[in-house]
């Protein structure tokens, strides 16, 4: 086997076993090392629809594998396995198997959308990544990246009050990340902010951290934001098939039998 | 009365050397070996062409009554060329059933053959019936059945189209590109996409070579607009399980074997040369070139040229070519037989 192909044997596809006799010949330890078929035997044609309802996915299809996103990526610099352009394969042609692979490492795009810029098709990978993560998250292979929470935070907030406040918002994402308020670098501002004695400041943030400032007039946009939320979500989980899932596993619970 | 210029083969290089010809007053005879004219885009019964998208049947088909209506040409069908002698001006010329005329030039417009499939047999054709040329689905859509599996009728759900069937492969020493299937195949695909949208369409290809400005309206079109799906991958065999035909292969870029089954297997077949060419060759005495296509004498300053004074060529003839440039090529052999009849005559 030429060594540039080792390299393509998969160690989870490597069977051993420890103590194997056959025919009365001891074959144990290595001598019984198989390596087991890593043939794709079908495409998964729902993939690319599902990567493509969800914002960011949308221009998937257009991609020719030119590997200008890989090339401009700033995580592949450091990590040569984060590799865009491969798992934009994978979903067009329907490799879910082998995308579920990448899945710890698939959410560490920093977003810095150097390939959408280098991009020659539009395809705007950037947004491809986020549609992917989201699509880990969803489908639930992926937990909640702190980064999502962090979004999901504020984005609850401005519903809300048509606002954000910092304080509050962090305490928020602390909790929700289970992470202590009283941090190093927190603590460190304060005194550095007590230091200095910016009075109007302090005043204000101790104010709205009691009383929750709001937008005036915000119930209107509250309204039609929440729905508009809402519709999104569920043509995603649409598109997901997540809906299915969830009445299936409700029907499951409820004893009735499928069919 | 000046004698008439030979055109040997009714397609459209031909057709347009034929109406060029006459629509200056000079006289044609033009040999068609089959029993119609039009040549594969009416023998083969080509589907909407590359690259306006009109029916062949209209546009060739237009070219062949605007020649069939023509009274200076004069149409042989079902005939050949049994021999050809003389010198540029007064050659002496015998078909095959024992007529004789003479000419002032001729113009070789004698095409191309559709490579057979059945030279490469590990892709299946001639074993499993769902397996196809591009000219069979070209006739399935121009015939308006559609585009259905042969074995039962039914609508494939995933179709595979092979590019390089016949073209680019040494092993059946056959190195040339046969220039037109890949936009053809793309097209191809995207009329599937169209008739059967529930129809994944996948291409397997070594490179994609829809040259020029077909790389819109085809390559980018097709994966765009209909979401069809180019795979780096050439096809290492297909074989059937009993139910669907399994497509086996390296998908390179992601360096994995693949078997995957398909309802149909389009082989793109590529341009061989004509088989007749070394007949032809022989008839009027020109050189073929390496690959067995008629040579050009001339690659610059007279490209209608062959080795042979007042023998001219045009079309798929010297190798893969397209519909139009084709017809180009029969007009521009037209002109350069029509400068060699008539010589430009000293003004008044």
């Amino acid at each position: 086997m030429p060594i540039h192909e080792k390299s393509l044997i998969r160690p989870e596809n490597l069977k051993t076993h420890e103590q194997l006799v056959v025919d009365g010949v001891d074959v144990s330890g290595h001598w019984s090392t198989f390596i087991q078929s890593r043939v794709v035997t079908d495409y998964n044609e729902a993939l690319q629809e599902e990567i493509a309802a969800l914002p960011g996915g949308e221009y998937i299809h257009r991609c020719w594998q030119c590997g200008s996103c890989t090339n401009a990526c700033t995580v592949n610099a450091v990590n040569p396995d984060f590799n865009p352009r491969y798992w934009i394969y994978l979903v067009r042609m329907g490799m879910e198997s082998e995308l579920l692979r990448d899945k710890d490492i698939i959410w560490q795009c920093v977003s810095c959308n150097k390939c959408t810029y280098a991009c020659p098709r539009d395809v705007a990978p950037e947004g491809v990544m986020k549609a992917l993560s989201h699509w880990l998250e969803l489908k639930g292979h992926t937990r909640k990246s702190p980064s999502m929470i962090f979004d999901e935070v504020f984005t609850d907030q401005v519903i809300e009050r048509g606002r954000i406040e910092e304080g509050r918002l962090i305490q928020r994402f602390f909790r929700r990340t289970g992470q202590a308020l009283g941090q190093d670098w927190l603590i460190e501002m304060g005194r550095r902010l007590l230091r200095r004695l910016p009075l109007g400041l302090l005043l204000r943030l101790g104010l709205a951290g009691v009383h929750a400032p709001r937008t005036r007039g915000w119930a209107r946009s509250r309204a039609a934001l929440r729905e508009y939320v809402a519709q999104e979500q569920a043509r995603q989980r649409r598109a997901l098939g997540l809906d299915d899932l969830i009445e299936g596993a409700r029907r499951d619970a409820a004893g009735i039998t499928h069919g | 009365m000046s004698k008439p210029i030979l055109i040997v083969g009714g397609g459209p290089s031909g057709l347009a050397a034929a109406h060029a010809l006459t629509s200056v007053g000079q006289r044609v005879v033009l040999i068609e070996k089959a029993e119609r004219l039009g040549g594969a885009p009416i023998l083969s019964g080509y589907a909407k062409l590359v690259p306006s998208g009109e029916w062949a049947k209209d546009a060739i088909g237009g070219m062949v009554r605007r020649v069939e209506e023509d009274r200076q040409a004069e149409v042989h069908l079902s005939s050949t060329v049994k021999s050809f002698s003389g010198a540029p001006g007064e050659f002496d010329v015998e078909l095959a059933d024992g007529k004789r005329l003479q000419a002032a030039a001729a113009i070789l417009c004698t095409g191309f053959t559709h490579f057979d499939s059945l030279n490469k047999p590990e892709w299946g054709f001639g074993t499993f019936p769902d397996v196809v040329t591009t000219a069979q689905v070209e006739q399935m859509i121009s015939s308006g059945k559609g585009v259905r599996c042969p074995s039962d009728g039914r609508k494939p759900q995933r179709v595979a189209i092979l590019l390089c069937v016949g073209s680019r492969d040494r092993q059946i020493g056959r190195e040339w590109c046969s220039k037109i299937c890949c936009t053809v195949s793309a097209n191809i695909a995207m009329e599937i996409r169209e008739e059967l949208p529930e129809c994944h369409v996948y291409v397997y290809y070594m490179d994609i070579r829809t040259f020029g400005l077909y790389e819109t309206k085809y390559y980018w079109r097709s994966q765009e607009e209909f979401k069809v799906k180019y795979i780096k991958a050439r096809i290492a065999e297909v074989t059937s399980d009993g139910q669907k035909l399994i497509v086996k292969g390296e998908d390179t870029l992601v360096k994995r074997p693949i078997t995957i089954p398909f309802d149909m297997v389009v082989h793109a077949i590529g341009m061989d040369p004509n088989v007749e060419n070394k007949t032809i060759a022989a008839v009027f005495g020109v050189t073929l070139e390496t690959h067995g296509f008629l040579a050009r004498g001339n690659s610059y300053a007279n490209t209608a040229e062959t080795s042979r004074a007042g023998v001219f060529v045009a079309g798929a003839a010297t190798g893969p070519e397209t519909i139009d440039d084709s017809i180009a090529q029969g007009h521009a052999a037209a002109a350069r037989a029509l400068a060699l009849v008539r010589p430009a005559q000293a003004s008044a």
